[in-house]
């Protein structure tokens, strides 16, 4: 489960870094050539000072000062190229990753959005991602380099004298191995839990500001802020708790390297004064242990930050990696222009023995208008769902056209059928951008045109910047109705074959509720038309009516036909006449 | 955010992070002295460590080798206490911090009214709350760390000198410069950086917009749209990133080419002088050292400038909110609780909502306590905006709303908005218990309580159907009810709140045409004592009012029982017409 979920991390990693790879590279290239550069400082004055110590030698000191300059010189040069290649690849890597991130989020079904709390969500590609680019920008970097620096710094103590640097190693690794074997251990929980107070808190946050009127409205601010404050106070121990966990750790890279300093020291003194080294070997050593640790003891500041990126990046790749549910097949076809919607002994529950559809079959001929009419919870608009495909059934088909919508590619689908929710959500931008929502390349006139066919131009041209109203700016609000033409006109810009429209049950204003009865029958003109139906006087005027009942379709006919069977319909009816038309 | 005061946001900005660290007191001073404590370890050691060489490595002495070798054990000891202190309280005052900021804006998000909700998105919002508060933490948690740097700065400039001040001279000189550099760095790098965190919070709100409205995406097929918006404003992130980088490419380099200059004059002359016997080796590896020290901490402080510039850019978004100010305020704070007899009384109200067309225009309407009134007009003619001023989510433009002969402007908010019981056509629930949501204004309430409230509202049948009766889990990620079901529940939460006035804002208005006969009893039970506003279209639902008045344009047209307007107002039976139509169909 462990490593199936590292080897997840790094698969995506791989993925997205792959169109980078060559400025990779580069960058890699020039951190290492820096780190050489760096290396080369206490070898260039231990061999100054063995010179001048030994003979005297001017000559050492200015060649060895000169080829300083020239490392010197170059180093700055090579940071230049390593900050611009690995920005460059490093915010492309990111981008990639988020847009895969959010493109699952895209793919998801509804059952996922409905399984899961909305600022859960928007914290893995908000919160995440920013801890992730710390990590990439300027952590990553620094670990990497001082990791090299590392190996390489060791190779040399080996190269200068391995006595001494097998006795440094033989006090170090001892200290190094356990202490970060135990760290790395404590450390990952330490910092996923982090991660998930920070989701929490989001959640909390986006249901508290979606709610403000209502908790207003019953002065109830005081307390849900304290139950704000619960969750936010928790990110606060969650960090505690990683702080301490650091606080484990780092004191043990001091202490190894303390101890590492002090052998050196009596035990470079004993073997000089045996006379197996010389005075510069021991200087360039202890000058190359401070290379050594420097990195080390740097890591420990990246510390949280290191922690935290992993996490988060274990976070988002999680997400990535979320089954789809409704998914694409590799063989899919394009969806036929039009013909026979059907459903064939469909079922679906959310939840494992409770079906909310049970065996409903069904076929809507083209152009049929088909009105779905039950009580709350009768599986109407779960059906509508499961005919559009934003859920699979369990058992059974839904087929357009004689073809199983599970065999067709998912944008035709989506073209050729709409399903038009109860509520006219609004995204923010004009009132044109959210008519061309599906459709973003859409001119100025082809939002007109639909909003003309559907007769609601002239309401929308009276708002203050007309069809380039600004839907979140002051002063200007949408009413029910209107946020219902807007959906409308999305659908007319789409152009489907087939319409799945469920059925406002708000009650407008007779005059904006005639217009949004306008803009239906206009935009349904000529379309399969299946309405969820709410009020039986659109029920009425459909062709056909499909009766469910405790998840079953239960009767099928017209209107006329269903009134005279005196079955459930007809009961219907006659209370929908008794109480929705009394005068 | 156009009402954001005067004073310049950077200004703001920075009185914001003055006050964040302020607000951690001690807590910022021992973070600050555990830094400097650490450095001052830290640069210490490598004066033992040249004692330790000439002393003991080059004079011979096995005493004083080992007694310096034993100072630098104890210094490490110093060191990693030192140490350890400075990360804890690091974390902590950064974490602090950020709770504070994001608690601050969400609960100054609270209190301010609907103006202010009405023109900003939830998701700018949630930005800055999450994002940039995270932003000031990390400049915060920098603190110790950076003041520790600083002692290193200036500790290893005068031990330079100690040892020999004309080599420390040429080698310190570049120093002033480089804090010009870092000067001109800092203003270069302010705009890009203000642009990076915005580029976040409009990427956020596609997030957060995706999410709520995915109902509307999937039905429609708008992924694909979608995805390319979040694409772009992902572009915008890079490229506003990139501007960030290329200055950091400019800046940085210089940052790392001085010490190395002057580690080349510590070689250069420190080796003549060695030549010339008036340095030793060991003076010698010393300075070399103390330039290495500062190469770290110049190369870090270059960095955290970047985390304060964008800290800045954090604190400033932060502010803009908590500047702020609600147009709704209380005039004097009275805290005695204020019962209700429930008269109310619209005393020739004008409102507009920004600087639109008024909404109502000498708008009049009374209702005695205990009286119901249907309100009754077409899209537009302001009732929902009579429900939010009763309420006072707005204050009126002319005239006053009175609530027992009072002002609600002269008194105090909770009073009234305890008094006055909302419902709203579209409902929200909160991720919690059926049980939770109804007594979400009364938690303490009593099981019966609750259960009569759910009664009066239709609700307590289908609640007991649900998988866990009371207990079922809504919203979010709880169990989705029906639009209808959604309404119940919220008619029932404001029943329990027990209000002397009750507004039902097309209440009812996705409840089942059969389920609405079985509430209508129920509600006329619950209306019986209280004076309540029934805004609605269906004629069943105005049967629930003892009279009716007909709002258009801005005011009331017509008053009567509904049969006597039917008669006698021609525009009352036009707004109606369609159920008219209905009832001929």
């Amino acid at each position: 489960m462990e490593s199936a979920r590292k080897g997840a991390v790094r698969r995506h990693v791989a993925i997205h870094l792959r169109p980078f790879r060559a400025q990779i590279a580069l960058a890699a290239g020039a951190v290492v050539l820096s780190t050489l550069a760096t290396l080369a400082g206490p070898a260039l004055v231990g061999y100054a000072v063995d010179r001048i110590d030994s003979d005297g030698d001017r000559g050492a000191l200015v060649t060895a000062s000169l080829a300083f300059l020239g490392v010197a010189l170059v180093r700055p040069l090579l940071e230049r190229v390593q900050i611009l290649l690995s920005a460059r690849a490093g915010e492309r890597f990111l981008a990639s990753l988020r847009a895969a991130a959010f493109d699952r989020l895209q793919a998801l079904s509804l059952g996922f959005f409905e399984g899961e709390r909305a600022g859960v969500l928007v914290s893995r590609l908000t919160a995440d991602v920013q801890t992730l680019t710390t990590f990439v920008r300027q952590v990553f970097i620094e670990v990497a380099s001082s990791i090299l620096l590392l190996v390489v710094t060791v190779s040399v103590l080996f190269v200068l004298s391995w006595p001494l640097a097998a006795l440094t190693v033989a006090v170090v690794a001892p200290i190094m191995l356990v202490s970060s074997t135990r760290f790395h251990r404590l450390s990952r929980p330490a910092y996923l839990a982090i991660r998930d107070r920070v989701a929490e808190t989001l959640a909390s946050l986006q249901e508290g500001l979606g709610g403000v009127r209502v908790i207003q409205s019953f002065g109830r601010e005081r307390w849900v802020f304290g139950r704000f404050r619960e969750r936010s106070r928790s990110q606060v121990t969650a960090w505690r708790h990683a702080s301490l966990v650091n606080i484990a750790f780092f004191p043990t890279i001091v202490a190894a390297q303390v101890a590492a300093t002090a052998v050196v020291l009596v035990a470079g003194g004993i073997l000089l004064g045996r006379g197996s080294i010389s005075i510069g070997v021991v200087v360039a050593f202890v000058l190359y242990l401070t290379n050594l640790f420097d990195p080390l003891a740097r890591l420990s500041e990246w510390f949280g930050e290191l922690q935290s990126g992993r996490a988060a990046l274990a976070k988002i790749v999680g997400l990535i990696d979320t089954e789809a549910g409704i998914a694409e097949r590799a063989d899919a076809v394009e969806a036929p222009e039009a013909g026979e919607l059907r459903a064939d002994g469909v079922s679906f529950a959310y939840e494992q023995g409770t079906a909310v559809v049970r065996d409903v079959s069904l076929a809507v001929a083209p152009g049929e208008r088909l009105a779905l009419v039950g009580p709350t919870g009768a599986g109407k608009s779960t059906l509508a769902k499961l005919l559009v495909r934003l859920y699979d059934p369990d058992g059974g088909t839904v087929s357009l056209g004689g073809v199983d919508v599970r065999d067709l590619t998912l944008a035709s689908l989506r073209r050729r059928v709409v399903l038009v929710p109860q509520e006219g959500h609004l995204f923010s931008g004009t009132i044109a951008d959210n008519i061309r929502l599906a459709r973003p390349e859409a001119s100025d006139e082809d939002v007109a045109g639909a909003l003309a066919r559907i007769g609601a131009l002239a309401r929308f041209l009276a708002f203050p910047d007309d069809l380039a109203t600004e839907v979140h700016s002051r002063g200007v609000r949408l009413s029910a109705g209107e946020r219902q033409l807007v959906s409308l006109a999305r659908v007319e810009l789409v152009d489907p074959a087939v319409v799945v429209l469920d059925e406002a049950t708000s009650a407008m204003d007779p005059g904006t509720e005639r217009a949004v009865e306008r803009a239906i029958t206009a935009v349904t003109a000529g379309r399969t038309v299946i309405t969820i139906a709410h009020r039986l006087s659109t029920a009425r005027r459909a062709d056909r009516i499909a009766v469910l009942q405790d998840a079953r379709l239960v009767e099928l006919g017209s209107h006329d036909e269903l009134v005279a069977a005196d079955g459930f319909y007809a009961a219907l009816w006659r209370s929908w006449q008794a109480y929705g038309v009394a005068a | 955010m156009e009402d954001t005061p005067p004073r310049s946001g950077r200004r703001a900005a920075w009185d914001f992070l003055g006050r964040c660290v302020r607000s951690q007191g001690r807590f910022v001073v021992w973070a600050v002295t555990a830094g400097v404590v650490w450095q001052a370890a830290a640069v210490a050691a490598p004066l033992f460590v040249r004692k330790a060489i000439d002393e003991g490595i080059v004079g011979g002495d096995r005493g004083a080798l080992y007694l310096w070798a034993g100072v630098l054990l104890a210094l490490g000891s110093v060191e990693v206490v030192s140490w350890a202190f400075r990360h804890y309280l690091a974390i902590r005052n950064g974490t602090r911090v950020e709770a504070d900021s994001r608690e601050d804006v969400f609960g100054h998000a609270l209190a301010l009214d609907s103006r202010y909700h009405d023109s900003v998105d939830p998701g700018d919002l949630m930005s800055r709350a999450a994002i940039d508060a995270g932003l000031v933490r990390r400049a915060v948690d920098a603190m110790g760390h950076m003041s520790g740097f600083l002692v290193t700065i200036f500790a290893a400039s005068a031990l330079m000198l100690t040892i020999d001040v004309r080599l420390a001279l040429i080698v310190l000189v570049p120093l002033p410069f480089l804090s010009v550099a870092m000067w001109l760095y800092s203003a270069r790098y302010r705009e890009p950086s203000r642009e990076v965190q915005e580029a976040w919070a409009d990427a956020s709100t596609v997030v957060e917009e995706s999410v709520a409205g995915v109902r509307v995406i999937k039905g429609l097929g708008a992924g694909e749209p979608i995805s390319a918006r979040f694409r772009r404003k992902s572009d915008y992130i890079v490229d506003r990133a990139l501007a960030v980088a290329n200055v950091d490419a400019l800046f940085f380099p210089v940052l790392e080419l001085l010490p190395m200059l002057g580690l080349v004059a510590v070689l250069w002359f420190g080796g003549n002088r060695v030549l010339e016997g008036t340095l030793t080796i060991g003076e010698l590896v010393a300075l070399y050292a103390y330039v290495m020290l500062l190469v770290w901490p110049l190369r870090t402080l270059g960095r955290r400038i970047e985390t304060l510039q964008r800290a800045l850019a954090g604190a400033e978004r932060i502010t803009e909110v908590l500047d702020a100010r609600p147009t709704v305020t209380e005039l004097v704070a009275q805290s005695h609780k204020v019962s209700f007899r429930g008269h109310v009384r619209f005393d020739r109200v004008s409102f507009a909502y920004g600087d639109g067309a008024p909404v109502l225009d000498g708008f009049e309407l009374e209702l005695e306590p205990g009286e119901s009134v249907a309100l009754v007009g077409p899209t537009g003619s302001g009732k929902t905006t009579v429900a939010a001023l009763l309420a006072r989510f707005y204050d009126v433009d002319e005239g006053g709303v009175l609530l027992d002969g009072k002002d609600v402007r002269s008194l105090p908010i909770a009073a009234v908005r305890r008094a006055v019981g909302l419902v709203f056509e579209d409902t929200f629930l909160f991720t919690d218990t059926v049980h939770a949501n109804i007594a979400f204004a009364r938690p303490d309430a009593a099981e019966e309580d609750i259960e009569r409230a759910a009664r009066a509202a239709g609700a307590h049948d289908f609640v007991l159907e649900l998988p866990d009766g009371y207990e079922t889990l809504l919203g979010e990620r709880g169990y989705s009810l029906s639009g209808g079901q959604r309404q119940r529940i919220a008619i029932a939460r404001a029943l329990l709140a027990d209000p002397a006035v009750l507004v039902l804002d097309d209440a009812t208005s996705a409840v089942d045409a059969t389920k609405e006969a079985e509430i209508q009893e129920a509600l006329k039970t619950a209306m019986t004592g209280r004076t309540t506003i029934v805004i609605a279209h269906r004629p069943n639902t105005i049967a629930l009012a003892g009279r009716v008045a007909l709002l258009d344009e801005g005011r009331i047209v017509a008053a009567g029982t509904h049969a006597e307007l039917l008669g006698r107002s021609q525009r009352y039976r036009e707004v109606l017409a369609l159920d008219e139509a209905e009832a001929a169909a």
